[in-house]
């Protein structure tokens, strides 16, 4: 594997360090030092403590000893950190701190880029706040429009859901935004990307014109930051170096496959490992899901498998029975790739290198959670060794090839 | 040894406990539901619904017939094992931390942890015999810990009462009058945290493990140490074989640092003792977060683990453990 990536390219570690430098050095952002290394000494309001206890934290994690206060004080921030290591607690207890329970009217808007995760969000944020009396409502696509505008109509302290519907939301006055003071962009750089960035900037323009806004992910490459300018004031920034990215509790692994045609036969021969425990295996398109599900059940070998195109009520008894382990292996696109949080998922296949870069650190993240290891292994053709090479550089981060004995590893 | 996986709990393992009988094993995990499984073939049988936090320990009756659970929700709360029926609630102002039944089940033992002002207590409440006599009444509380007290366990005959929590030290209390009788020596005693606590089937000694990468076996009475267990990770659980000559260890790097670490450095296998001689037996791998909670069969034969990857792992052992010999 020979050669620089081509100047421009994704992949353009030069370049990217360069633009983030550029940024960095301008005075946009705000300075904050403090950290806090455990709950009590956060400030934070004694029910909100009871439900960050109940929920089974005991000590802060790196981000949240330093995010959450500023967050609480009301300043916008960026907030990066590794896959799995705690900041969806951040906002979520930064939110919570903050909240007029006397008034049961949405003050806080967070989205997220896919059903699934906003469900999760809610979920998080409803047992934080469960001793607070918190309404938290998460307002997705593909689930009764009627039912939204009951709940919404009825009162809610929170929003959490994904952009569309949010905006349907917003434009049907179901949801008023006059009390809305906080805004949370969740995985910010896939929300800022050419795919939602123009839902953010609609539903943006109708919330009040003095919010405090939050961006949070593990991916923040300089051009997002560049988009948050326009809307946030004087952030608080965490930000991690591109080469930090990756955890290196999560073991990498590449298996040569010549051909495209023969990963089938690669995924079988691998199947009984990825039976132990949970898998989830990535490939790029709805279609090759539909295709691959099929392959793999007519070999007899049981698999479920998500995508977008699939029915609400579907996608949501599928993440229900693999949060639940009554499915062990889950193929899906890169849907799944950001923020979904399973507890026995410890395998990670990329049957299909990502397309976009930064989803190779997402997808790898699904495994190797707070607390726990994890194994990733991609499958390489012939056409995807540059890309391989390239990740490799960018995040540096080594990708062994596969041992006989990767049942061990799991 | 083939492990039988237990999949139930959606969120990291706290504790483990078998029935007497060692036919039944409660996990306790910060899911809110306590599970009941069958202890040959690891299958579920139950859970308790309930509370409305991580639960972080549990006990069972004599008779099986009743189960008591601690959780971060500020309540110890009594079941009935066979229906999962609510019986009590105990409320407290601090997580509920650690609980046991006292010998003859009329008693319990609830520890709760220091909350914003609230300092860690121990707690003697009386259990009733009959549900409807029971009260939140407590018959002792016990003051004057600094830092969380992670385990209070009864002494023989219900005389004293052990704890060991955050500041390294055990003690051993009068359960009538609450007075201290003894400490742990500071200097061979633990440094760090004590996480675990675990009693011999007869109850005349005791193992702790601590983070300062130690097991440590204590006689009940004099609580002159015994035996220390060196090991390379922090311990999470002890527990002390029943029948045989050994002490398991589990435990690994905090769970905060799992991911940011190379693989190697997670060390979550168990890893057996010779409980006189102190030299490790072997190890017993599965686990890909830290182990957080053991628990030995009664009838010895098997143990169980639990970890923060959130599954319950049953091992029944070789026939070569039985025949070990040093």
């Amino acid at each position: 594997m020979a050669g620089l990536a081509p100047e421009g390219s994704q992949f353009d570690d030069k370049q990217y360090d360069k633009k983030m430098q550029e940024i960095l050095t301008e005075d946009f952002f705000t300075s904050y030092d403090d950290v806090c290394e455990s709950f009590d000494s956060m400030g934070l309001q004694e029910n909100l403590l009871r439900g960050i206890y109940a929920y089974g934290f005991e000590k802060p994690s790196a981000i949240q000893q330093r995010g959450i206060v500023p967050f609480c004080k009301g300043l916008d921030v960026i907030q990066q950190a590794q896959s799995g290591t705690g900041k969806t607690a951040t906002f979520c207890s930064g939110i919570l701190q903050q909240l007029d329970y006397g008034l049961v009217e949405c003050q806080a808007l967070v989205l997220a880029p896919t059903r699934e995760l906003a469900q999760q969000i809610e979920k998080v944020m409803r047992a934080l706040g469960d001793y607070l009396g918190v309404k938290v409502h998460a307002c997705v696509g593909g689930t009764s429009v009627r039912e939204d505008q009951r709940i919404l109509a009825s009162g809610v302290h929170v929003v959490v859901g994904t952009p569309g519907r949010v905006f349907d939301m917003l434009r049907r006055q179901s949801l008023r935004p006059d009390n809305i003071k906080m805004f949370v962009l969740d995985e910010a750089d896939e929300m800022l990307s050419r795919g939602f960035k123009d839902q953010i900037y609609d539903i943006f323009q109708l919330l009040p014109s003095k919010i405090q806004v939050g961006v949070f992910s593990a991916t923040m490459p300089p051009e997002a930051l560049e988009i948050t300018r326009k809307f946030m004031n004087k952030p608080v920034r965490i930000l991690v170096k591109r080469d930090e990215l990756t955890l290196e509790g999560i073991k990498q692994f590449y298996v040569n496959i010549d051909k495209e045609d023969w990963k089938l036969d690669t995924l079988c021969d691998l199947y009984e490992t990825l039976a132990i425990t949970q898998s989830v295996i990535f490939v790029n398109t709805r279609r090759k899901v539909d295709w691959l599900t099929d392959k793999m059940r007519s070999r007899d070998h049981t698999v479920s498998a998500t995508h977008g195109d699939m029915d609400q009520n579907t996608r949501d008894i599928i993440m229900r029975e693999f949060r639940s382990g009554s499915s062990r292996v889950l193929i899906t696109t890169d849907l799944l790739a950001r923020g979904i949080d399973v507890q026995q998922v410890s395998l990670v296949i990329n049957y299909d290198l990502p397309t976009q870069p930064e989803n190779y650190l997402h997808r790898i993240g699904r495994s190797g959670r707070f607390g726990r290891k994890g194994v990733a292994i991609n499958f390489v053709t012939r056409d995807d060794e540059r890309m391989l090479f390239d990740i490799q550089r960018f995040y540096n981060v080594t990708v062994e090839e596969l041992p006989a004995n990767v049942a061990d590893l799991l | 040894m083939r492990p039988i996986l237990m999949k139930g709990h959606e969120r990291p393992l706290t504790f483990l406990r078998y029935n007497r009988d060692g036919d039944l094993l409660f996990s306790c995990a910060k899911d809110h539901t306590p599970t009941v499984w069958y202890a040959d073939n690891g299958d579920r049988l139950g859970t308790y619904r309930g509370h409305n936090g991580a639960v972080w320990t549990c006990d069972v009756s004599r008779d099986s017939a009743r189960l008591i659970t601690g959780s971060a929700d500020q309540t110890a709360k009594l079941w009935e094992v066979s229906t999962g029926k609510e019986l009590f609630s105990f409320r407290f102002d601090a997580p509920a931390r650690s609980v046991e039944f006292a010998i003859g089940d009329a008693l319990a033992v609830v520890t709760t942890d220091n909350f914003m002002d609230h300092v860690p207590t121990v707690q003697v409440k009386r259990i009733a015999e009959d549900i409807d006599d029971q009260t939140e009444e407590s018959a002792l509380v016990i003051t004057g810990i600094k830092g969380r007290i992670n385990r209070a366990v009864w002494g023989p005959l219900n005389r004293t009462i052990i704890t060991a929590g955050e500041d390294a030290t055990i003690r051993i209390w009068d359960s009538e009058t609450g007075q201290l009788l003894k400490e742990s020596d500071k200097e061979s005693g633990h440094q760090k945290t004590i996480s675990s606590l675990s009693k011999s089937l007869d109850w005349s000694h005791f193992i702790t493990g601590s983070l300062d990468k130690s097991a440590k076996l204590w006689d009940t009475r004099t609580l002159t140490l015994i035996k220390t267990y060196v090991t390379e990770r922090p311990v999470n659980a002890v527990d002390i074989s029943p029948t045989h000559d050994t002490v398991v260890l589990g435990g690994g790097q905090d769970a905060m640092n799992v991911t940011m670490t190379d693989r190697r450095a997670g060390k979550f296998e168990a890893k057996f003792y010779h409980k006189i001689l102190q030299e490790e037996i072997g190890g017993v791998k599965g686990h890909f977060g830290p182990i957080n909670a053991l628990a030995f069969n009664p009838d010895g034969r098997s143990f169980s683990s639990g970890g923060e990857d959130g599954y319950v792992r049953l091992h029944h052992f070789d026939s070569d453990y039985f025949s070990i010999k040093m």
